[in-house]
């Protein structure tokens, strides 16, 4: 068995391409289901009681529901519902979102849940009002306790990215597919993506545990 | 724009028959994998420096690459290197082992290590060997927390199994989507896709929420 | 009988066996040197107190005694034999040893009458009627047989402990080793757990205790060691380091602790 590197150096524009792809579309859905899932949590928590039972409802589905099934709806089907065409970046840009939104709605909440209780008191006795008591004593401590979560979460949308490619978004997963197919060299071209898939998300779950260790002292009560 | 929703009743045969496929390879997959996570985590426990390192390493990459590259992977790769012509099926659940015992060992590892050091010392203060401690002291604590962590574990293979439709086996996307291909009705089978999912995916979330609270742990 | 008559008492009646010896016992974690050469001989009956500040090596030598953590010069002898290195004797000489631990470390899963039977089931290969025997006696003798069937998250912190007792007594020590046993109790729990250690001392128990309860150490001590940076700085009876210590450092120490006799 020899292996024939050459295909990987001869198509690197094309599977870097993939890779930038890959690496976009997993910061902007991070901030978007970041954003969307701390509207979400917040709604859950300090919002009116009639809504609670329906983000309840939207979270758990989202725990049932596989990535490539919702992917594959807001691609194919959404479009026929709403009337719009969206290309597929876009379209697995908003499955990702609501995917991943409840995950990260759930993390928030715990987050927050896991402040004692005797800090808004403290605060409440001082005199500030519960907008203040959130913002500056509960957020703060609850997002250091929330970073190795969101880092685990962080890991788990660059690896839904690649499940993108069954929607035909031109990610590394897609590229190293088309070019296993055209080449007949699959163990090379795929061994390639491994080993880049690797180097991206080793650093980040290794990365977000150091940092988390520098700052866990700040959320701790 | 008409929908026709019988074509879901008219294909009923199959879609049951692949959520069965779906069923059986999740139920499948967890029968391999824990006992294998279990002699992973045993490995990066207690064996030599060069078994530890090795085992960590297959954790660690299994754990930083996405279950669909590894599902190609195995597709293409796997008949190559072992010589053998392995089904679809057995390919993606080839493919689904290797991932879930990497998830499963770190699983048992991180239980096991929770227990305090100060409890396999007063274990071994009263004459225990190691082995009792395990047996005795520190397993019954461990399972409490590895049992919650093993069913979450379990929903998300459920819907893992989702993953090895792109290697045309037929379970319950993969079918899905052959119909919607076959008969054009497009938001009628996607729909019963995600509602079938649905349906069984969230009783079962439901019953690791239940199993969490259950053995919740307090300190 | 004045403090000293009961230790010569005590020793006397014995027979004033050694039971353990430790001579220029060394341990270090990697350059951190936390036993500098300690020398101390506890005999059978007497109650040995270890005092001193935090981090100054009397945990450590407690641990070394029953083999948690190993030395890396001098010697422990147990009743006249060297501290064994092989696993399986150690084990063998750990059933004649009783620990209590800071933390208690009962075992969750488990009654407290579980807890005590634990030892002479799995360690000692009682069957379950005589070690469950065993084990009610050694609760009744806490004073917590009413508390069998509990398990350790409904007790109290005093409670826990005297039920680490029970469960160090049921292997039928011949020393008591005692790590800060009172240390992580609230004020009120601490008074149930040394009269248990009083009582034991009565009845002749010989026992090394690591404390900073100093009113225990003076009324129930016989021998006590003043620990420093891994050495003992003073050692004799508690009259002689508590009313008229020799040293600057124990009395350092005493004065820190407000310690005004």
């Amino acid at each position: 068995m020899d292996f024939d590197f050459s295909v990987i150096t001869d198509h690197l524009s094309f599977l870097g391409s993939g890779i930038a792809v890959t690496l976009l579309l997993s910061v902007l859905s991070g901030v978007t289901s970041l954003v969307a899932g701390l509207a979400v949590a917040l709604l859950r928590l300090y919002g009116p009681r009639w809504l609670r039972p329906l983000v309840i409802l939207y979270i758990d589905s989202m725990r049932a529901i596989p990535v490539l099934v919702v992917l594959v709806w807001t691609f194919f089907a959404l479009p026929i519902i709403a009337g719009v065409t969206m290309s597929p970046f876009v379209a697995a840009l908003i499955g990702l979102t609501v995917h991943l939104a409840a995950y990260a709605a759930e993390i928030v909440r715990a987050g927050v849940e896991s402040v004692r209780p005797g800090q808004s008191r403290a605060a409440l006795a001082l005199g500030m009002s519960q907008a203040q008591i959130v913002r500056r004593i509960i957020m703060p401590q609850a997002i250091v306790r929330m970073l190795p979560a969101f880092g685990s979460l962080l890991s788990i949308t660059i690896k839904d990215t690649a499940i993108a490619s069954v929607i035909a978004v031109l990610e590394l997963m897609r590229q190293s597919e088309t070019l296993a197919g055209q080449s007949f060299q699959p163990i090379e071209v795929f061994s390639f993506a491994m080993l880049v898939y690797f180097l991206i998300l080793f650093p980040v779950t290794r990365g977000v545990d150091m940092f988390y260790r520098r700052v866990a002292h700040l959320g701790r009560s | 724009m008409t929908f026709d929703w019988s074509v879901v009743w008219q294909h009923r045969d199959a879609l049951i028959a692949a959520t069965g496929t779906t069923i059986l390879l999740t139920f499948a997959t967890m029968a391999i994998a824990v006992p294998c996570g279990i002699v992973v985590a045993a490995l990066r426990l207690y064996g030599w420096a060069p078994v530890r390192a090795i085992a960590t390493a297959y954790v660690e990459l299994f754990r930083n690459l996405p279950l669909i590259l590894v599902v190609y992977w195995a597709f293409y790769v796997l008949p190559i290197m072992t010589g053998l012509g392995l089904s679809p099926l057995a390919t993606g659940l080839a493919a689904l082992v290797l991932n879930v015992t990497a998830y499963n060992a770190e699983t048992f590892r991180a239980g096991i290590n929770s227990i305090r050091r100060g409890q396999v010392e007063a274990a071994m203060a009263l004459g225990m060997s190691r082995m009792q401690a395990l047996r005795r002291v520190v397993l019954p604590q461990a399972l409490r927390r590895i049992l919650p962590v093993l069913a979450s574990t379990w929903v998300s293979l459920f819907k893992d199994t989702s993953l090895v439709s792109v290697i045309a086996v037929t379970e319950l996307a993969y079918v899905a989507m052959q119909i919607r291909a076959q008969t054009f009705r497009v938001l009628e089978m996607l729909t019963a896709m995600a509602a079938i999912y649905w349906l069984l995916g969230y009783p079962q979330a439901k019953l690791v929420d239940w199993m969490q609270r259950r053995f919740a742990v307090t300190e | 009988m004045n403090p000293e008559s009961q230790t010569q008492a005590r020793r006397a009646k014995a027979g004033g066996a050694k039971i353990i010896r430790y001579r220029g016992v060394i341990k270090r974690y990697g350059d951190f040197q936390a036993l500098a050469g300690v020398d101390l001989d506890v005999h059978a009956g007497e109650v040995v107190c270890l005092i001193g500040p935090s981090g100054s090596g009397k945990s450590t030598l407690l641990r070394c005694t029953n083999g948690l953590e190993s030395i890396q010069g001098g010697d422990i002898e147990f009743e006249g034999a060297a501290l064994p290195r092989e696993e399986r004797e150690l084990r063998a000489v750990r059933t004649r040893m009783g620990m209590v631990f800071q933390s208690f470390e009962l075992f969750p899963h488990l009654t407290a009458l579980a807890n005590v039977a634990e030892g002479p089931r799995t360690v000692l290969a009682k069957d379950q009627a005589e070690a469950n025997r065993r084990a009610s006696a050694m609760l009744a003798k806490v004073g917590l047989a009413d508390k069998a069937p509990n398990y350790p998250s409904a007790l109290s912190g005093g409670q826990q402990q005297r039920v680490a007792i029970a469960r160090a007594l049921a292997m039928e020590p011949d020393v008591m080793l005692f790590d800060e046993p009172t240390s992580a109790l609230d004020p009120e729990t601490i008074g149930e757990v040394l009269n248990v250690m009083k009582q034991l001392a009565d009845e002749g128990m010989t026992m090394v205790v690591v404390t900073h309860e100093m009113t225990f150490a003076r009324r129930v001590g016989d021998w006590i060691a003043v620990f420093d940076s891994g050495r003992i700085v003073e050692q004799g009876p508690p009259a002689q380091i508590f009313d008229a210590p020799t040293t600057e450092r124990t009395r350092d120490f005493l004065s820190h602790l407000g310690w005004t006799g």
